[in-house]
């Protein structure tokens, strides 16, 4: 979708995206040369049409720009919104800290962190909690590499 | 005024490109793997998962690094028909670790990381209006698993699809000329009506043939040692409704097959069945080394405007 500015028959470039507020976005742009604006308000389904395409609207780059995006799509957003805040974390772009907590009372270290954020996101979240209750049950309270490493093994994988 | 042809990108979003950068990641990371086979059919209940587990198994006696993706989201068949163990999804070092069947090949199926009797579910702001996205956000989940699995070095990679003329189509457009396919009937011209529907279908797209395999050919008793009809048709008689393709071979019904199937297949199956699978494997061997040499999935991104 392409949104013209008629009068300055120019194209709009994407300004700002707010939301999500009940299954809706709003999606603001302007023109760059006369600076009028427009709004895009999706419908639910329009915006679960388009995050089932598994793209971030507001552009994807590095991954501290795919993070900064993430973190300004709306889309991305209504995921969270739909899945649980855990569910859409960018391990990735987590700040570089040793370890932080997850759900379970169990610490992910950014090394195993990473490596959960290489699966595909959507079986992301059954990683998580079946890795966190192998950690659990093996009398672990962090996850590292080593852990993953040991599930490994473990399920014969 | 401008159309929509006369502009480049969409605002800002790049929408497209990152369409692109997700096919650029499953071509790299098949990028090990040689073949990609679907085993599809137009018609449900005809046995493509149990073929798909057979050439698989068939495929690995001989020496050839295969593995499953289990693209039936909703009817994942595969983790039990291979008996991969239940098992959480553990990231490795590159991506989801594969896991492997009592076959020895890997096997990725939701049937292994879903809870028994569950079905698969994906979450939604638009509850009651599925019909809309959901086959979208199942291509979307399909390329996740393409781009975050380890396949590692593969000969094949047999892609087990879910029914329906449509949905073959829907899997050669999304992933490039590069899938061959196998379609699977049983001799009922039923059957075989709504399969030469799925081969009429594929043949306007550029991905190739490979042939079809006629499943339940037969039944093959233990007790008399002999494969009695099942059907009133005899194994590859002349059909009313011809299918328009290369027979590869036909399997016979075996109920101790079928019991095995339950528990999960170890290896080939012995009789006239083991038999059949071996002729279907080199006739299928045979075909992909006559199609063109395999590569990465490369669809043709730059038509997606």
């Amino acid at each position: 979708m392409r949104f013209l500015c008629v009068d300055c028959d120019e194209q709009m470039k994407l300004y700002e995206t707010r939301g999500p507020d009940r299954g809706s976005v709003s999606l603001v742009y302007a023109c760059p040369v006369c600076g009028r604006k427009v709004a895009m308000l999706t419908n639910p389904h329009e915006t679960q049409v388009v995050s089932s395409l598994g793209v971030t609207i507001g552009g994807a780059g590095s991954a501290d720009e795919t993070a900064q995006a993430a973190s300004r799509c709306p889309f991305t957003g209504m995921l969270k919104e739909m899945e649980g805040a855990a569910d859409a974390e960018q391990p990735s772009a987590e700040p570089a800290a040793s370890a932080r907590p997850a759900r379970a009372g169990v610490y992910w270290t950014r090394e195993a962190q990473d490596r959960l954020g290489n699966i595909p996101p959507t079986i992301r979240d059954m990683a998580r909690s079946g890795i966190e209750k192998f950690a659990v049950d093996h009398g672990y309270d962090r996850v590292d590499v080593e852990v993953l490493e040991r599930a490994r093994g473990f399920f014969g994988l | 005024m401008k159309t929509y042809r006369d502009i480049d990108g969409d605002g800002g979003s790049d929408i497209l490109g990152q369409v692109v950068a997700q096919r650029g990641r499953i071509a790299a990371n098949l990028s090990g793997v040689k073949r990609l086979v679907g085993v599809g059919s137009g018609k449900g209940g005809v046995g493509k998962s149990t073929l798909t587990t057979l050439l698989a198994l068939e495929l690995t006696r001989r020496g050839r690094e295969c593995a499953i993706l289990d693209a039936d989201l909703n009817g994942p068949s595969q983790a039990q028909l291979a008996g991969v163990p239940s098992a959480p999804p553990v990231p490795g070092e590159l991506g989801l670790l594969m896991p492997r069947g009592r076959g020895g090949f890997g096997v990725v199926s939701l049937g292994s990381l879903l809870p028994p009797r569950e079905a698969f579910s994906l979450p939604s702001v638009a509850e009651g209006d599925s019909y809309v996205w959901r086959a979208t956000r199942e291509f979307t989940l399909l390329g996740e698993l393409l781009a975050g699995v380890e396949w590692g070095r593969l000969d094949v990679l047999l892609i087990d699809l879910p029914p329906g003329a449509e949905r073959a189509v829907q899997y050669a457009e999304a992933l490039g000329p590069q899938l061959r396919f196998v379609l699977a009937t049983i001799p009922s011209d039923l059957a075989r009506g709504v399969v030469a529907r799925s081969v009429d279908a594929l043949k306007r797209t550029p991905n190739p043939l490979l042939g079809y395999v006629e499943n339940m050919s037969g039944y093959y008793c233990h007790g008399c040692n002999a494969v009695r009809p099942l059907f009133a048709s005899a194994p590859g008689r002349e059909h009313r409704d011809p299918i328009g393709l290369e027979r590869l071979g036909s399997l016979p019904f075996d109920p101790v097959l079928a019991e095995q199937c339950d528990r999960g297949l170890a290896g080939s199956p012995g009789g006239p069945v083991g038999l059949a699978v071996a002729e279907i494997a080199e006739k299928l061997l045979a075909r992909l080394d006559e199609s063109a040499p395999a590569g990465a999935v490369a669809a043709g991104a730059e038509e997606v405007r």
